[in-house]
Formats: structure tokens, C-alpha cells, sequence
């Protein structure tokens, strides 16, 4: 069927469009005008038409939600189910995270930490996430036979090739690195690492691991670079530890996750311990800026309640004495394991409103928004339905201007947020949200509106009422079928897991089948993500190439 | 496929249809068991939510012990395979643990990662009674396992003092690299648990130690993150006024069906789980893989996932969900198809029934 969405402003800054216009749509694809009636006709006169929004780090999945959720029963609402999915409207779970993205008119969510000894039931969580493309990334870096690969100088070859297994048999797509040796060292009773630290038992450092990690995956020819997330978040001098690691990357294209959590400057060099941060968000912003092959995702703190959760349990081991209610989880698991640690922002608090401030600083001050990833590195930050508020704020700087002045001085003392001007265009918050995103990724089929795109299509009122535009979007379009309209779903249909194709090496194989077998009492094949584990008759996972 | 009403042999079409009639006539039904693999899980709660039944499981005792705990103080926590790898010390509270696999792998080899690798794992008993022959250390816990955990609470944190097993016990594992505490949360209760987990927190502070629980019979520990990623909740949920509503006390099953509050049960044990005493009081459907006549008003054989059929099952070695490819292949229907095929017929009936006026 040939459908075109007609009349709308069309905002698509990889094609430096941002005019009325028409989409063409057929076959589940964006298509050239094709000279023909269309056989549907959407009218968008006084809309935005983007592309679907792309989603690179939000905790969706995986072990430590699912402890959050059982850890703080009370964090979410449940309202009652709308005709079509029994738990759509039930806060927090699979489908409510489906359907709130798909509101807001994203269409594609990465979750950012899948250990592989946990691939399977992750992927099996991933896949009940109704309407949008998911995927999620393979976490390396602490792990006692990558650790010993490295400790007995066994080259680059064997490293790029357990990498290769390790996404291979988990499915991921891509591989990210947290905290490098911060969790081996944390069970042999380490309380810190930084970037030459020695690691206990190995005699490693974070930077070598991470290092060995950078080479793997362009090696291997993963198109995500590797995704970083550093040692030291959330402390005072944090920003020493995202430049000394992006230093470290010598140039490699890397990823920072959740940069506002490092943007953190002591605020009396001389007394680091005690005289508290200011933003280092300028400090930051250049870092990237001077290095094409970095990017940056935010990290955007919210006001109110919520939960931190993270592989790294050296950090939220540390967290737990802040813990907003008094309580929390810490897994030493076969790897990272996982922390889960409730935290509240508080409203108009100091320290919650100068990091509110930095996140919003640092995206302001981006020199170039595809290198910008908008996320509240959910829930760490606070929960992604706040996006739309944040993108209000970006856009509109009077409204940024009322809200700061609701908060503490803190803000004007200790960043630049009051001082600057800028206001997003809706290019570049296309840039932020979805052609940034998509490239990040290495999903050419998305994050854009050229002919051969993905029909994943998000319709907005243009109001100037940001948040209220961006949080239910007035059509949403998924491989061109309707799933959302005036902001409630309408179509529940399944999207797809997206996996690397990836070649693992025999040799490798049977190391690791050896290793696992001594070590869990099983070999590879329990840690296998096969097809059959999934709905019959529905194809789960769609594949994407390595690069060339 | 075998199935039965009242007793008597008869075909698929006409269980499917009993069961279907029986769960429709309920105003409160109830899914219990769901000792059965991921796909019957989900398939489960998708019945429950589109009927109004509430859920409950085979392990509940056990499983609610550990989340009342973890929602009130939290838990610090380890795997099988790192208690086995780094554990210098561990602490077995009570008897059950000692009869697991896991205390196989823990007395016959030593640590081999971490600090403590090379050196000798200690095996310390806290109330194993006739168990824990092989413990370097054993104290008896005559009050009780909870209060003897807070005892070695109050030496650890020097409430305590004096030359006594318990102040000997507390100390090595105050000494330990990487201690472990191994429990059984049906045997120690959610106060033992609660207890435990504080141990482990406080020894935390200066050096490392982790809880670890022994895993029950049933497929609890498969479904209580099913049903956190699918209702956001644990287990004990009920699905009556369309939200998800938890409630571990409301939605005890024993409870619900001596309170009166039941008039119908699914029971879902494709692995083969203790049969409940109250399942004989109300009328009853059941998917059960050990399949005999009289389980239920209605039984439907189904198969048994990693023998019968492939499926994903709590793999307690790995401590991770795992697929399991069928050992011995049968025709025997999934649990997942038989739920399926149960929520079709009942979404048919209330659509045919939605055009009737409401009394």
C-alpha cells in the first residue's frame, strides 16, 4: 500500500530538511515521491514529522530491573489495562515501557548492559517490550577469563575472539564496558579505582582492559563503538576520569554513557574531599568536541524519586549509604553482577539542581548535537518520560529561565546554565533524539526520512508547548503501520531484537566451552540465546551486519 | 493428548471446552502452581490478566520470605558459581543447605579466583542439627535460627562478647575474604532472611560477604522475574479489577481458598511440584506432566519442558534462566498451547456474552 503523509514540517536534518512537505511510505519504507495517488492519505497540516525517535541507553531489561522492581514494589503506578494488552497500563513492566516509548513517538530502545551469563532471560524480557525495535549490549570487562586472557598476555587475537563469542552467543549489539576490573576488585575488597589503578589478584588496570575492549570491537568490526562507562561516577573529580579515559582511547571512536555523571569539577582544587563540585560541563563539551570519534550520551538528572541501578558495583556499593529509602540490593554476580540502590532528587536540593543544570549545560553546549544523545540513562537519572519536558527546556530558553529561577543560587555559582542563550531548533533536536542515535548505532535503516528508511515515523502537534507535543505523539508509525494515535496505542504488534551477525571462532569455542564447564558446571551451550527459547511463528531477532 | 473429566478419559476438544466452562462460571479463579517453564509462564499471566484471576506459586513460602525481605532492608547477594570460586568462608545456616549440589562443589574444591584463591575453604554450621557432619565449625541454634543470627549480629558489631562458638563464629567470618552465607529461606523464614542480610551488610563494611539461597523444588525462581517484567510486580498478583494488584497476604491461594474467597483453580505443574491439600476443596482444571485422572475436575497431560519438549527453565547451577532442548521428544501438547488455546475459547465466550445487558 502506498500511503503519504502530506503537509506536515518536515524535519530531518540528515537531509538538512526542515520544510512542508510530504512523506512517501510504501512496503514499510520511505520511498521517493513515486508519481502515483497514494492509496492513503495522511493529512499532517500543522504537525512535525520526524523519524522515530532512537533510544541508546535506557535501562529496560534485565536482572537489575527486574530486582528494582522488587525492591521498590511502590515506584510505579498501575492504572487499568486498556482493551488489547492486559499490563500495558501497568507501571514499570514490559509493555508500559513499549507503550510510553511508542507514545512519545520512539520506536527503537537499547538496553545498555546484558552481562552473557544472563543473555537469555534479558533477551526473553527484551522481546515481550511490545511496538518498538530492541537491542542491548554485551557487557565485557570484568570477567575472570577475559581478566586472565589479558593477565597471561595472550594477545589481541584471543581478546577479539572471546568478544566476538561473547556477543555472538548473547546476541547483542554492540559491547560496552563498565567500570573496567571495578567489579573483580570490589570482591577483593577494593572501595575505588581510577584509570591506572592497579586491579587486586590480576595486575591489570582499567586502562588496559578497556583498551584491549577498543581494539576488539573495530577488529570485529562492530558498529557501535565500545561504550564506555567510565571509573569514578558521580565523584568529585569525576571529570579527570572522562578525560584521562578519553585520552586513553588515543583517538579510537568510543562512547561515553551517562556523561552528566562525571561532570563533576572539584569546586576548591586545593580541598577536592570536601569543597563539593561545580560543573564541568565546558570541560566536557570540548573534550568531545576536539575528538570526532567520541560521543556522548547525557544522563540527564530529573527531580523526584527514583532508582539507581548498574553493573557497577564498586560505585553502587559506595551509593548505598545515600539509598532514599534505606535500602538496597548488591549482587557480587558471575561477572559485573548488579547494584540497585533507590535514590531521591531532590526537588530544589543544591546538589540535585546543579546536576539538573550540568546535564542541561553540557547538551547546550554541544558543538554538535549528532554527538549528543539525549537519555536520563533511565532510571538513573530519572525516569525517560521525562524527555519531553527536558527537550521543552533545550528548546525554549524563558522556560528554562522560570525554572531555574525556582532553584537554589547553586546554579548560578556553580554553572553556566543561566548564561546561556541557545534554544534547539527541531533539527537539532531530530539530532539529539533521532539521526544521532541511529548513527551511534550503526542503523542506517533509521533516525532519518530518506528514501529507503524504515517507515518508523512519529507525527507531533506543533505546539509551543513542548513537553505536552513530545509526550503523545499524534501519529506514530512502525515499519509504516499505525501503532499510536492522539497519543494512545492502537496497533499491539511485537517489533524485532536487533543482533550483530557476528563469526565466533572454533578454536574460542572450545576454550570457552572448557572454562565454563570448570567454572559453572555447564558448558556453552547454557549460555546460548537460541530461537527456539521464543514465541514460534514470530521472528524475534532481525540481523545487523559488521561493518566492512 | 491425554485428559480427563471428572475421572472419565475423553478427547482435547472437550477438555479444553470443561475447562473453558469451568473457568468461566468463576468470579474469582485463581492460577496456582506455575511450576513450568517461561513460555507456560507468560502464557499464564496472560490468562490471568485478560480473565481477572490472580496468581499464585508452588514456592510462594520460600519466595515470599525473600521478597519481604529484599522490599523492607534489601540483600547482598552472590552466585553458586562465585561462592564456589572465591569463598574462603561459609556460613551454612540451618540443614537444608547441606543437602544441595551446591555443598558437593563447595567441600571438594578450594576458592580459584580472587584473593582468597589457593586457600582452604572453612565450612561453618549454624543450627544443621544432624546435617553438617562435615562443618569445621557447628553451633547449635536451640532458640531458633533468626535469633541466632542476631546473636552473631550483636558479636560482630560488639554488643556482644565473650569466648563462645557463636563470638567464634562471628569472628571468622569477620576474618574471611570472601565469606558466603548459605541459606534455605523456606527453613529460616523472611525474619531469618532479614537477619541474615543484615550479617551481610555489616561484615561488608570491612571485608566481603554475601548471601546466597538455596533454590526450592518448583519454578519460582522463573517466575517471580517473569512476573516482574510482565506486571511490574512479583508473583502474588491479582488481575480482578483489571490492574495488577500485589498483595502477598490477599493472594495467598491456601489462604484464599480457606477464607472461601476461590471458586475456581488452575493448577499448572508441568515439572512435577508437591500437590497442594486445598487443590481437592475447589473446583479444579490441571496441566500437570505426571498426569492422572483424578488431580482435578479437569486434567490435561502436558508436556514436561526438557524432557517431553524444549523450553526455558531456572537453571539453579547457573543461577540463570536456561533452555533446555528435549531430551525425550512427545507429542504431548505445551502448557503455553494449552493456556493459549484455554484464553481463545474464553475471549470467544465473553465476546459472545458482552452483548447481554449487565445485571
Amino acid at each position: 500500500m502506498l500511503s503519504v503523509i502530506r503537509g506536515g514540517r518536515v524535519v530531518d536534518p540528515t537531509a538538512s530538511r526542515d520544510t512542508v512537505g510530504d512523506v512517501w511510505i510504501e512496503d514499510g519504507q520511505v520511498v521517493d515521491p513515486p508519481g502515483r495517488e497514494a492509496d492513503r492519505v495522511i493529512d499532517a497540516s500543522g504537525c512535525v514529522v520526524m523519524a522515530g525517535g532512537v533510544e541508546v541507553h535506557s535501562h529496560i531489561a534485565g536482572g537489575n530491573v527486574i530486582t528494582s522492581r522488587l525492591l521498590l514494589p511502590d515506584l510505579y503506578v498501575s492504572e487499568a489495562a486498556p482493551d488489547g494488552h492486559p499490563f500495558a497500563h501497568a507501571g514499570g513492566a514490559a509493555a508500559w515501557i513499549g507503550s510510553t516509548y511508542a507514545r512519545m513517538g520512539y520506536t527503537t530502545a537499547v538496553e545498555p548492559a546484558m552481562p552473557p551469563t544472563h543473555a537469555l532471560g534479558t533477551q526473553l524480557e527484551l522481546a515481550d517490550i511490545p511496538l518498538l525495535d530492541r537491542g542491548a549490549l554485551t557487557v565485557m570487562g570484568n570477567d575472570d577469563q577475559l581478566l586472565q586472557l589479558l593477565r597471561e598476555r595472550q594477545g589481541g587475537n584471543a581478546v577479539r575472539d572471546l568478544v566476538a563469542l561473547s556477543v555472538a552467543q548473547s546476541r547483542g549489539l554492540g559491547v560496552k564496558c563498565i567500570n573496567a576490573g571495578g567489579a573483580s576488585a570490589f570482591k577483593d575488597g577494593a572501595l575505588r579505582l581510577s584509570l591506572d589503578d592497579e586491579i587486586p589478584v590480576y595486575g591489570l588496570t582499567t586502562r588496559q582492559i578497556m583498551g584491549s575492549l577498543l581494539d576488539a570491537v573495530e577488529e570485529i568490526g562492530v558498529p557501535h563503538p565500545l561504550h564506555v562507562h567510565c571509573n569514578n561516577l558521580g565523584l568529585v573529580g569525576g571529570d579527570d576520569s572522562f578525560v584521562a579515559t578519553l585520552d586513553a582511547a588515543e583517538g579510537r571512536r568510543i562512547h561515553f554513557a551517562h556523561a552528566q555523571f562525571y561532570a563533576y569539577g572539584a569546586a576548591d582544587p586545593a580541598n577536592p574531599q570536601t569543597g563539593g563540585f561545580r560543573s564541568a560541563a565546558e570541560r566536557i563539551a570540548q573534550a568531545i568536541a576536539d575528538n570526532p570519534n567520541a560521543t556522548l550520551d547525557i544522563g540527564q538528572v530529573v527531580f523526584g524519586q527514583t532508582v539507581t541501578v548498574s553493573l557497577d558495583i564498586l560505585r553502587q556499593f559506595a551509593g548505598r549509604k545515600g539509598a532514599k529509602p534505606k535500602k538496597w540490593v548488591l549482587n557480587a554476580g558471575d561477572a559485573e553482577g548488579g547494584g540497585v540502590v533507590p535514590f531521591l532528587y531532590r526537588p530544589r536540593g543544591p546538589t540535585s539542581s546543579l546536576q539538573w543544570a550540568i546535564g542541561l549545560e553540557i547538551m547546550l553546549l554541544s558543538t554538535d548535537p549528532e554527538r549528543t544523545i539525549l537519555t536520563t540513562d533511565h532510571p538513573n537519572g530519572g525516569p525517560f518520560t521525562q524527555y519531553p519536558r527536558i527537550i521543552h527546556l533545550l528548546m525554549d530558553k524563558a522556560e528554562r529561565d522560570r525554572e531555574i529561577a525556582t532553584l537554589p543560587g547553586i546554579v548560578a555559582e556553580r554553572s553556566g546554565l543561566p548564561g546561556l542563550e541557545r534554544e534547539y531548533t527541531l533539527s537539532e533536536i531530530a539530532q539529539l533524539t533521532r539521526s544521532g542515535p541511529a548513527k551511534l548505532l550503526g542503523l542506517t535503516d533509521r533516525g532519518h526520512l530518506r528514501a529507503g528508511a524504515r517507515a518508523d515515523v512519529a507525527v507531533y502537534r506543533d505546539t509551543t508547548d513542548r513537553t505536552a507535543m513530545f509526550t503523545a505523539a499524534k501519529l506514530v508509525l512502525k515499519d509504516g503501520v499505525p501503532i499510536v494515535e492522539d497519543g494512545e496505542v492502537v496497533e499491539w504488534r511485537s517489533g524485532r531484537t536487533l543482533s550483530l551477525t557476528v563469526e565466533s571462532d572454533r578454536a574460542m569455542e572450545k576454550r570457552a566451552d572448557a572454562y565454563l564447564t570448570d567454572r559453572f558446571g555447564e558448558g556453552l551451550d547454557s549460555f546460548a540465546v537460541p530461537n527456539e527459547a521464543f514465541d514460534q511463528g514470530v521472528e524475534n531477532f532481525e540481523a545487523v551486519p559488521c561493518r566492512a | 493428548m491425554a485428559a480427563w473429566v471428572k475421572g472419565g478419559a475423553t478427547d482435547a476438544d472437550t477438555a479444553i471446552e470443561a475447562a473453558a466452562s469451568l473457568l468461566a462460571k468463576a468470579r474469582a479463579p485463581v492460577i496456582a502452581g506455575l511450576s513450568a517453564d517461561v513460555a507456560a509462564i507468560r502464557a499464564a499471566y496472560d490468562l490471568a490478566g485478560r480473565i481477572g484471576a490472580s496468581i499464585d506459586t508452588a514456592g510462594a513460602a520460600a519466595t515470599y520470605a525473600e521478597l519481604g525481605s529484599l522490599s523492607r532492608i534489601g540483600a547482598m547477594t552472590t552466585t553458586p558459581a562465585e561462592a564456589v570460586g572465591r569463598a574462603d568462608a561459609v556460613l551454612v545456616v540451618g540443614a537444608a543447605p547441606w543437602r544441595s549440589q551446591l555443598m558437593k562443589r563447595l567441600s571438594a574444591l578450594k576458592p580459584s579466583r580472587g584473593r582468597a584463591a589457593g586457600s582452604d575453604r572453612a565450612l561453618l554450621a549454624l543450627g544443621a542439627g544432624s546435617e553438617g557432619a562435615a562443618a569445621t565449625l557447628a553451633c547449635p541454634a536451640e532458640g531458633g535460627l533468626p535469633e541466632a543470627i542476631a546473636e552473631l549480629r550483636a558479636y560482630g558489631r560488639g554488643h556482644l562478647a565473650g569466648d563462645t562458638p557463636r563470638a567464634k563464629l562471628a569472628g571468622l567470618l569477620a576474618d574471611a575474604q570472601f565469606g558466603v552465607l548459605l541459606y534455605d529461606p523456606a527453613e529460616i523464614g523472611e525474619l531469618g532472611v532479614d537477619m541474615l542480610q543484615g550479617l551481610a551488610m555489616e561484615l561488608s563494611e570491612t571485608t566481603r560477604c554475601f548471601t546466597l539461597a538455596i533454590a526450592g523444588p518448583d519454578q519460582d525462581r522463573a517466575v517471580v522475574p517473569v512476573a516482574a517484567w510482565l506486571t511490574g510486580q512479583a508473583p502474588r498478583s491479582g488481575f480482578g479489577r483489571r490492574v495488577p494488584e500485589h498483595d502477598p497476604w490477599r493472594f495467598d491461594v491456601a489462604r484464599q481458598v480457606a477464607a472461601g474467597e476461590v471458586d475456581a483453580v488452575l493448577w499448572l505443574a508441568a515439572l512435577p511440584v508437591p500437590r497442594p491439600g486445598w487443590l481437592a476443596s475447589v473446583p479444579s482444571v490441571g496441566l500437570v506432566a505426571e498426569a492422572e485422572a483424578n488431580v482435578a475436575d479437569v486434567v490435561i497431560a502436558v508436556g514436561r519442558p526438557g524432557r517431553d519438549l524444549g523450553g526455558v527453565l531456572w537453571n539453579e547451577q547457573r543461577a540463570a534462566l536456561t533452555y533446555w532442548p528435549a531430551s525425550a521428544p512427545s507429542e504431548r501438547p505445551s502448557a503455553a498451547s494449552v493456556l493459549s488455546a484455554l484464553r481463545d475459547r474464553l475471549a470467544e465466550g465473553r465476546a459472545a456474552s458482552r452483548s447481554e445487558p449487565a445485571c
